[in-house]
Parts: structure tokens; sequence; C-alpha cells
């Protein structure tokens, strides 16, 4: 029987701890276990043979540490001899034990004890690179499957997954460390691993380490409810703790088969166990199920997409796909894209999910720039400052890949169409990657003007998606609308197509719903009807703008009305929030009272600054230039005055960093209306002078740098921020390209000061006529001095003070 | 190994710890600066997953200030002059969790004003486990009739950031609770610390 046979027919079990047993045997601390196999290879054979014993089917191989990180090319302990000599260690047990039932070897595959970037240090594609060489080997020396265990971010199950796909077709398992929360370290729940896992192919997906049995059941049940293949349970005997110099974990093997009656109701069909656990506990789980009956696997017909923490479900109620990140017909975006700008794209993201997008679409393509190298950088990015899952919205092949490559979590794709040529482009994608496709009704002979002729693509879609492997669960059909302008049927046709597609072929939709409107007045008033009859006809998403009033009233109403908001909290929500959301800005009475008494000589303005009343200040700035006021007057007489009080006080300790910061924010609000006011009337705003801001090389902590930059930004002078982590050479080649004079560097850690100081010294041999000031953490004067800077800054406001005397 | 968990909200996170971390002087705060550090504290407490990891080895240190550690054999005077008297010390190793820095990040992207008060507000919460776990470790040792010494972290003194590789090839807390440390020496999730403790008998 192969291994899928034999986990798809009841009860299928993985041997227990290792470390443990290893310890007892005199592994000492700071000793790699995986050596063993080379040096004590009788050990090791006696553990698996003692497992084999208690009816283990599948023997996990000694090499849960084994990669390239700590072991080399070379020598007796070389990476390849011991995985060679862990694979050929259990086989050895697995002829020497009693041939009663089937036996397994899985090549252990642990994390690989580094947080992937943005939260650590390793780059995605190097985690895949290390993993496909471990599995590379384990598959050489004859490995039955890959284990591919504890892993405590979903990221680096993601490369290691990914690396075995590319290197061999043995069955691949995953199981994972959840913690009390039942997450993943990094967030995940259980179903949204699932979604990940089944994606990238896993034949058996679980739960390992970290909690004992008791605890892990209901997170058995959940991923038992969601996953289409066997669930693993592998617990520890409870948890760790030191007795007499000895690691003693608290559940025996009498309880812990007890607790494993509990897992197996919850419907894990594969038991073993991990750290604590002995032949003796395995045993006792044997013996225990020999009670029960595994719960059969079952296909689960749910369509779900995901990031890297929670997973969207497409069921009953719309979901929303936020469309304003891209360009198309927006000539701020375009400018973004062509400055690259990815502050302005992240800040789209963010307004989108505030007003409930469930999903971002990002599609970044303009002609003049790279899509390929946007796209991935934009994805990365947009997955460092929000949690939704995206839609990635490309119709270059080699961008659609790469994002979905580097994506945390089951991306949307968008998307497919009937054409032979771009489904035999996609599909292998998706199936390679996972992800939900959107598949337009679309093909060789254009869009069919009725809605049987819709249905008959979506039919051929779907079809071919099967003889990729791709289940219809994966596949979401639009539609597709046109306007009414042009067409008058195209509302009803697409309307049906939406019933046709969801009776007859039992099958997801999705539309983008405002080109319904497209030539008409008053776009929003079309749309948000549509929306609604969309809705009522089975429409499961729209890519929509979340932030438009009509769309949201539209949603907010159906789901309230459909009982698919629980006690109308949602629509009670919104309500309650409606009018700031209908007037396009705060307004406020000129010559209202300021806000607070002791500022009563001064400004309304420039007490809402110093008070750090972002919206208050913006709306004074919309009504001060709308009575007439220079834009000028307004940044010189209101906010640079603002400032400076602020400023003030925070040299004097009167005032402190978050009130500091809070100023300078509504005080970009306000520069954000003047902004605005300038580009409307084709005006230019003047800069006071250009400086480059910089995090220096090896240091990624950027806030201090970040501070510095918001208060030189409202000072009217024009940064250059470079970012963080940056070479030297990107400092030079900057500050001599733009022929700028200043440069802030940043650094926050001893570690890193020495980079400054190289960044210092190129500036220097470069000939660059140019002054530095250094500012952060562990900066003093002294090191200031010791390494050429020309300033040593406190604060921020003593690099604001500084740059106003150097452009004086 | 040990490992010791604490649920965030038994956590006690002192507010004015994290206002003195901003700068503020204790005089001048106002009720205003409390309800901000307050308010992040509760948010912050929901994105910690606090976890350590700890472990006792004996210890030996020589007059020119050599230490016997698990790792090897180091020099630091400053830690040496901590540890005087010590035949013990406990290692070890805290977090609060990766959904923190992520947390951070966004904030640094919406509100450089809150992302401020988080940063500060997580080196509170971090301070507030290893105080916890530093308690725990001073009760069961008093109890035998010894006594703790300040902790003492890599970084300290004359006592190098090299120290964490040490540290972590045996604690190992990358299994155990998440905690890796990048090659500049820097720990990942942020907010994270590593220590000695010495025990004195």
């Amino acid at each position: 029987m192969n291994i899928l046979e034999k986990i798809n027919s009841g009860f299928t079990y993985f041997d227990g701890g290792c470390g443990t047993i290893l310890q007892e045997q005199g592994l000492k601390p700071g000793e790699l276990p995986e050596t063993w196999n080379i040096i004590h290879p009788e050990i090791i054979q006696k553990m698996h043979y003692d497992y084999l014993c208690s009816g283990v089917n599948i023997l996990k191989t000694n090499t849960f540490g084994a990669n390239s990180l700590k072991f080399g090319d070379e020598g007796e302990l070389s990476l390849e001899n011991i995985i060679s000599a862990a694979i050929n260690n259990a086989r050895t047990a697995i002829s020497q034990a009693p041939a009663d039932t089937e036996r397994y070897v899985a090549l252990d595959v642990g994390p690989l004890g580094k947080l992937l970037k943005p939260l650590g240090d390793m780059e995605f594609e190097h985690a895949v690179t290390i993993f496909k060489k471990t599995i590379e080997l384990g598959a050489k020396y004859g490995a039955d499957l890959v284990l591919v265990e504890t892993m405590n971010d979903i990221y680096e199950a993601k490369a290691a997954l990914l690396a075995a796909g590319e290197v061999t077709d043995l069955p691949v398992f995953l199981t994972c460390a959840y913690d009390e929360s039942g997450k993943l370290l990094t967030g995940a729940d259980p179903k949204s691993v699932v979604a990940v896992a089944e994606g990238l192919g896993v034949s058996a997906v679980g739960i390992n380490c970290s909690l004992g049995p008791k605890q892990m059941a209901p997170l058995v049940e959940e991923l038992s409810a969601y996953a289409s293949v066997p669930v693993i349970c592998n617990p520890n005997a409870g948890l760790p703790r030191t007795e007499n110099g000895k690691t003693v974990f608290d559940v025996g093997p009498e309880d812990f088969a007890k607790a494993m009656k509990l897992i197996i109701e919850a419907g894990a069909q594969i038991l073993g166990g991990c750290c604590g656990t002995t032949p003796a506990h395995i045993k006792a789980t044997v013996l225990e199920s020999a009670n029960h009956t595994a719960k059969p696997v079952t296909e689960k017909n749910i369509t779900m997409v995901t990031s890297y923490t929670h997973s969207v479900i497409f069921d009953r109620k719309p979901i929303l796909i936020g469309e304003r990140i891209n360009p198309t017909g927006k000539s701020k975006f375009k400018q973004a894209l062509r400055d690259h700008n990815i502050d302005y794209i992240l800040q789209e993201g963010l307004t989108q999910q505030e007003k409930k997008a469930d999903i971002l679409d990002v599609n970044v393509g303009l002609p003049e720039i790279d899509e390929v190298a946007m796209m991935i950088e934009v994805v990365c990015e947009l997955q460092a400052v929000t949690d939704l899952p995206l839609q990635i919205d490309t119709t270059n092949v080699e961008a659609m890949e790469k994002a979905l490559r580097v994506y945390n979590g089951k991306a949307m794709i968008n998307s497919v169409n009937g054409k032979e040529e771009v489904m035999n482009a996609i599909f292998p994608l998706v199936k390679k990657y996972g992800g939900l496709c959107v598949a337009l009704t679309i093909d060789e002979d254009g869009i069919p003007t009725t809605a049987e002729g819709r249905l008959a693509i979506a039919k051929k879609i779907y079809e071919k998606a099967a003889e990729y492997g791709i289940k219809p669960k994966d596949i979401i059909v639009d539609p597709l609308c046109m306007s009414i302008s042009a067409e008058p049927e195209s509302a009803n046709v697409t309307l049906e197509a939406l019933r046709l597609i969801r009776d007859k072929l039992n099958g997801k939709t999705s539309l983008g719903v405002s080109n319904i409107s497209f030539g008409l007045p008053s776009r929003d008033l079309v749309n948000g009807t549509f929306f609604t009859m969309a809705m009522q006809n089975g429409l499961s998403a729209a890519i929509m703008n979340p932030n438009s009033a009509e769309m949201m009233k539209a949603y907010y109403t159906f789901c309230a009305l459909n009982a698919i908001d629980a006690n109308c909290g949602d629509y009670i929500d919104y309500a309650s929030n409606l009018p700031s959301m209908v007037a396009a800005a705060p307004t406020v009475k000129p010559g209202e009272a300021p806000v607070a008494n002791d500022n009563s000589n001064l400004d309304a303005l420039t007490v809402a600054i110093t008070k750090g009343l972002k919206d208050r200040a913006a709306a004074l700035t919309s009504e001060y230039l709308g009575r007439g006021d220079q834009a000028i007057d307004i940044i010189d007489g209101y906010l640079i005055p603002a400032l400076d009080i602020v400023g003030k006080g925070f040299e004097k300790k009167t005032v402190f960093l978050p009130q500091l910061l809070m100023s300078a924010e509504a005080a970009s609000g306000a520069f954000d209306v003047i902004k605005s006011y300038f580009e409307k009337n084709g005006a230019k705003q003047e800069k006071k002078g250009k400086i480059i801001m910089a995090t220096v090389k090896g240091d990624i902590h950027d806030i201090g740098k970040n501070i510095v930059k918001v208060l030189l930004d409202n000072y009217g002078y024009d940064v250059v921020d470079l970012g963080k982590d940056v070479d030297p050479e990107i400092i030079v080649s900057t500050a001599k390209e733009q022929n700028i004079r200043l440069v802030g560097l940043s650094a926050l850690m001893t570690t890193t000061v020495p980079a400054m100081e190289e960044t210092i010294k190129q500036l220097r041999a470069a000939g660059l006529d140019v002054k530095v000031v250094v500012g952060g953490a562990v900066l003093t004067q002294e090191y200031a001095d010791m390494i050429g800077a020309d300033k040593y800054a406190k604060d921020a406001m003593e690099t604001v003070r500084y740059a106003e005397e150097f452009f004086a | 190994m040990d490992i010791y968990t604490i649920n965030a909200k038994d956590l006690v996170i002192n507010e004015y710890e994290a206002l003195r971390y901003l700068g503020y002087v204790r005089s001048s705060i106002t009720d205003e600066d409390i309800e901000i550090v307050k308010a992040a504290i509760e948010e912050v407490r929901v994105l910690a997953a606090p976890k350590a990891c700890f472990e006792r080895y004996p210890v030996t240190i020589s007059e020119d200030f050599d230490i016997t550690m698990p790792y090897g054999i180091i020099h630091s005077k400053d830690l040496a002059t901590n540890l005087n008297g010590c035949s013990e010390i406990y290692i070890f190793a805290a977090t609060i969790g990766p959904r923190f820095d992520m947390a951070l990040t966004r904030q640094r992207q919406i509100s450089i004003a809150k992302a401020a008060v988080y940063q500060s507000v997580g080196a509170a919460t971090v301070e507030a486990l290893c105080d916890t776990l530093n308690e725990d470790l001073r009760r069961k040792v008093v109890e035998e009739g010894g006594t703790l010494h300040p902790r003492f972290s890599p970084g300290f003194g004359d006592m190098s950031l090299d120290n964490q590789k040490g540290i972590f090839s045996v604690l190992r807390p990358e299994k155990s609770i998440g905690l890796t440390l990048k090659d500049n020496l820097i720990m990942a999730p942020e907010k994270s610390v590593t220590a000695i403790i010495g025990i004195e008998k």
C-alpha cells in the first residue's frame, strides 16, 4: 500500500519525540542532535526500532535541523552524509522490526530558526533554496514522504512546501505549531493554514509540538472542518519543565492516550507525538484508537483566500474587493508609480481597509515602469502594513508568477478568461502556487451578448481548470458588465448570467461593478443600485470603491435586509457614522472659538495644530483657502508658528514626543490640503532645500528617522527618504546626482555605527561638499565626533534647527 | 529547559515606564498622557504573546574576569563583577512575539505619533515579562536559601553582543518560543530580551 492509500484508509501512526530521548542518552546542550545519525547510529536505530515495535507506521528521520545553515558540504558531518545516514538508520530499524504493518520513512524538515523578512532578516527565496537542498537529498536517499513540521510561521511553511514541489514528487505533509491562542506565532489561524497548504499541494495537514493533546482538540476540529486531506496530530506530552537538571513532561502514556481519544473524535486520521512522547505514549495511542473508527476524509467545497493571518470565505455575505490600487484613470496614482512613491500606494490600501474592504486588488501596471519589480515590491510592502488578503491584478504573466511566489497566503488571481492561450499561461500558476482565480467570460470570439453565451464560457473554463487539477471552488466567474449607456440590455444580461452561474454551475461570481455606469453623470447613483441588484442575483464579490458612499449604503442595507449582518450590527455602526462620510470634509465656521482657553489669543488653526487635531486642522485650512487666504500666508502665519510653539515646548521639556508628533501629523493634514490646492491651481509649493535622510546599512530601525522626516517635511524641506538599511553607495550616488548638500543619517544600534562611519567616509572620499547630521539612540556627541559627522542632533527638533541654520 | 508563558492580561505593564521611554519628565505628565499610554497598553496586550525559556547552569569566575558559560569561556569585567559570589546562573530568553512587530509597522504608516507610543509600550511590556519571570525565579532561589543578582544582558557594559550566539545555541529559543537571532546579532521579534541572572548561595 503506498503512503497516500494508507492515510486515506483508517488510522496511520507517526512516531513520537526524539530530542528528549537523545538528551536522556547524553546529548549535551548546544550539541546538534542530527550529528548522532553518524556518531551514534546504534542509538538512533534503537529509538526507531522501539517506536516501530509500538505500532508506528511512519518514522520521522532525525533531521529536524538538517539544513545548509547548520551543516556544510564537506567532511564527515556534511549535510548529505547526515541525511543519508538518517534515512539509512530508519530503513535499518524497519528491516529489523516485525513486518506486521506498513512502514514508511518521512524526511523530517524543521524550521530554519530564522524569521523571514520583513519580521526577520531572511529572504523568502533564500529560505526556499535552503529547503530545496535538504529535500532534494531526502528524495535522493529514498525517503517515502516529506514531513514539514513545527512551522510557526505560514510564510516559512510556504517556502518549504514550494521547495518540496520544485524538487520532488514525493507526498508532502505539513504540521504547524500553534500557541495557546490557537494561532501560529505570526498569526495564522488553522483554516488559513489549510487553505495555503492545500493550495501548495500537501497530502495531509496538521498540528504538532508546543501544546499537549487536550489543548489541541479544538484546533484539530477546525483543521478537519476545512481540510479535504487527512489531518495529522502530533502533540507534546504536555509542557516541559526541569527537575533536578532533567527535562520532564507532565502527561504520561495513559493520560496521553485518553486525550488522543478527543483528537480522534475531533477528526484526526494520522496520530503520533512530539516532544516528551515515548514509544509507550504511541503504544497507548495505538491501543486506544483500536476502539474507534477514523472519520472519513471528505472534499470541503469552501471558496476562500487568505492573508498571513486570516481567511476570507466566499459564502452568503458579499465580499468587498477594494479597487483603488490601480492607475487606470487616476493621474495621482500614475505619478506615484512613476515617482516610486510606495507610501502613497500603501495609504490607498490602508484607507480601503479602514472603509471595510475585505480584500485589496493590486494593479500597478504602467507602460513606462518595470511592472514585475513594482508588483513584487508593492505586494511585499502592502503585506507589511495590512493583513487583508490581496488580489493580484495583472496581464503580465511574469509579474503574476513572481507576485504569487512572494505573496504570504493564498492569493486571489485576477484573471484568466476563456482564451486557450491565457488559460494555458495562468492555470499552471494556479496549480503550483494555489489561489482563487477570477475567470472572465470572454474568449477568442469576444464577450457573448447573451447570458447563456457567458455561461458556456464559464463552463469551458471550469472544464479546462479541472484538466490542470484545479477544483471548481478555486474559480470565481466574472460575467462582466458593460456600460448601459452603450448597451441598454447590459445590466439585464449580466444579472441573468449571475443567476445562471450560481444555479447551473453552483459557481461563485465577481464583478467590477462600476463599469455599468461608464459615460453617465453621477455614476455612483447607478453603481449603488446595480450593486444591490447584482447582490440580489447572487453576486459573491464586488471589485469596488469602498470610499463610495452609495456603494457602501447598498452593501450595508443589503446585508442587514438579508439577515447576514448579526443584529444589524455593521449597519448600525455604519449608519451612526454616516454624516462624516457624506460630507467631503468637516467644515468649521470662520471665527469659531479656539479649542483651548489658554490659547485664546492664538488663531484657531494654530491651536488645532498645537493640540494635534488633524481633521480640524485640515478643515480649517480648506476654510481659510476658501475665504481667500494665500497659501503662503497660512503656512507662515499659522502652521510654522504652531510647529514652533510645540518645538520650543519639546526643547524645554514641557511638550513630549507623542505630542510633538501629533502636532506634526496635524500640520501634515493642513499641508495636504494646501498641496492639493496648489495642484488644482497649477502652482508649486516652494521648498526650502533638499535633504537626504537614511537609516544606515544593517539597521532596520527607522522610527527615529521617520520622525525627523515628518518634522522636516512640515518645515518645508524637500526630504529625499532613502529608507532603512541603506548602502553607503546609494547615499553617495543620490547626493551626487541630485546635488544634495545636507545628509541626515540615523543608527539605533552600536553594531551599525561603523556603517555610519563608512557612509561618512565614502561621502568625503567622493569629494562631495556635504554636511552630515547624525542621530539615533546609541549616538552621543563623542561618537559623532569620532566618526567625523558635522553635527550630532540629540532629537528631531535639533535636526530641524540645524537645517534652518544650514539653509539660512 | 523550562518554558514560561504568561497571559498578556496578567502582565503588570507600567504606564510611567512607557512614558519615561518617551522622554517624559514625571512632574509634567498629565492625565491625558496617561490615558493615551493606557489605551496603547491595552492594544498591545491583545497583540502580545509573552513567552520565555530559561535554564540553570553552574558558573565559575576567575580573578581576571573569565567566566565559564555553558557555551564556552567568555571575558567580561562587568558581568564578572555582577556575578561576584555566584556559583550558578539562570540564562533566559523572553519575547512578546512577532504580532507586535507587525502592528508597529502598520502604525508607522498610519500615525507616527501612535507608533512612537507603541514602541515604548512594547518595550515596557517585555520588561514587565522579564520582571515577572525574574520574580518567579527569585522566589524559587530564596526558598533554597539563596539570592539573585540583578539581570544582565549581552550588550550591557563590556559584555559583547557576540554572546547572543552562545545563548541561542544552548537555549534554542527558536523552537520553544519562536525567538530568532539575525545575522547582525539583533533579535527578531524586536521586543525581546536575553539575560543572565546570578544565583548566590
